[in-house]
């Protein structure tokens, strides 16, 4: 069985951007058993602009699960926009998961938007001053939270969704001096601590569609840029029997995924 | 942020370029983190790509309302909307 999952990121929705996604959306149903929202829903994070996400995303006819994304939180309104998007039924996570029942199978969605902190053997330490010690601590609680969400779930596919990368992969195409700002090896590392199945992850505008955690999990980047259409989707879990799903559990090895 | 002086007086320079670049994301009316500013010996182009015209239109403005005096041409694009034709496997 396969469970069909539609994502994109980085929509940065105001006023100026209603309807533009609507036509291809509408198509979803039906190709589609839910769509996830990578972040940076907004331009601003006003709640104005929450309003208009949710009118673009909301009542599709599948279920909507987001994180928000670094744009998301520019204005100081998270509450409300996660209050105007989850008003039109979208599931906002932040260290948190949910399970949707699908014809393909239980589908466990764990979401955090993560935060920057550069990859293995480039990355920020939790050392010097309190600013600095701050920035990286983010990092650390964000990836702690990712994992704990990741391992609550009961499910037969597990997927991680994130604004920032977890992989350095995607980011290709990007300037090396920013990937501390694009995401955080942290991130990858609560990937590999579960038995997950597809990261999905926006912010990299400049990136690129394809990577792999050092585990072996496969990561696609989603942001609108990279994709260049309204959103993709991806088939899961095809010509994969119980006990296949169980044993990656069990082990944490990917081998019969890559 | 700091005024740039001697504008027009020789060619764009480093601090112009990060002063553009901080401007695409900290100016509300852009908010955008996906523009590259990319010297070239006539001018500085903006790279990149928006989900709207008025977006695109509005970045020019606001550049060049900043930076009267430095050369600057537009290569941005809007990034299509068209559902995907096709389906990525993972098995
Ligand atoms: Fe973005
Ligand atoms: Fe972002």
């Amino acid at each position: 069985m396969v469970i069909r999952i539609a994502a994109v990121g980085d929509v940065h929705l105001d006023e100026d951007v209603v309807g533009r996604f609507r036509p291809a959306l509408e198509e979803m149903p039906g190709n589609a058993d839910v769509l996830l929202l990578a972040g940076d829903l907004t331009r601003h994070g006003t709640e104005v602009e929450a309003r208009c996400v949710a009118r673009e995303f909301g009542g599709l006819g599948v279920p909507v699960v987001a994180v928000l994304g670094n744009h998301d939180h520019q204005c100081d309104q998270v509450p409300q926009v996660v209050g105007a998007l989850e008003e039109a039924g979208i599931v906002v996570l932040e260290g948190n998961g949910v399970v949707l029942d699908s014809p393909g199978g239980r589908l466990g969605v764990a979401g955090v938007k993560g935060f920057g902190g550069g990859f293995a053997g480039r990355c920020a330490s939790d050392f010097g001053e309190p600013e600095m010690k701050a920035f990286v601590r983010t990092t650390t609680e964000s990836a702690d939270r990712l994992a704990e969400a990741l391992h609550s779930l009961d499910c037969d596919l597990l997927v991680a969704l994130t604004h920032y990368s977890p992989v350095p992969d995607t980011l290709a195409g990007e300037p090396l001096e920013i990937y501390p700002f694009l995401g955080s090896y942290q991130l990858g590392q609560a990937i590999d601590s579960a038995p997950t199945a597809l990261a999905l992850h926006g912010h990299a505008h400049h990136g690129s569609e394809r990577g792999t955690t050092p585990g072996g999990v496969r990561v696609r980047n989603v942001a609108h840029p990279v994709i260049k259409q309204a959103y993709s989707i991806f088939h899961l879990g095809d010509h994969l029997d119980q006990a296949q799903v169980s044993g990656i559990g069990a082990g944490g090895i990917q081998q019969s995924w890559s | 942020m700091t005024r740039h002086r001697g504008l027009g007086a020789g060619p764009p320079d480093e601090y112009v370029e990060a002063e553009i670049h901080r401007l695409l994301t900290e100016d509300p009316a852009v908010a955008e983190q996906g523009i590259s500013v990319v010297r070239t010996e006539r001018a500085l182009v903006l790279y990149g790509e928006v989900e709207s015209a008025q977006r695109r239109d509005e970045i020019l403005r606001r550049v060049s309302e900043r930076f009267p005096d430095v050369p600057i041409t537009s290569d941005i694009g809007v990034i299509r909307k068209q559902a995907p034709t096709e389906i990525e496997q993972l098995p």
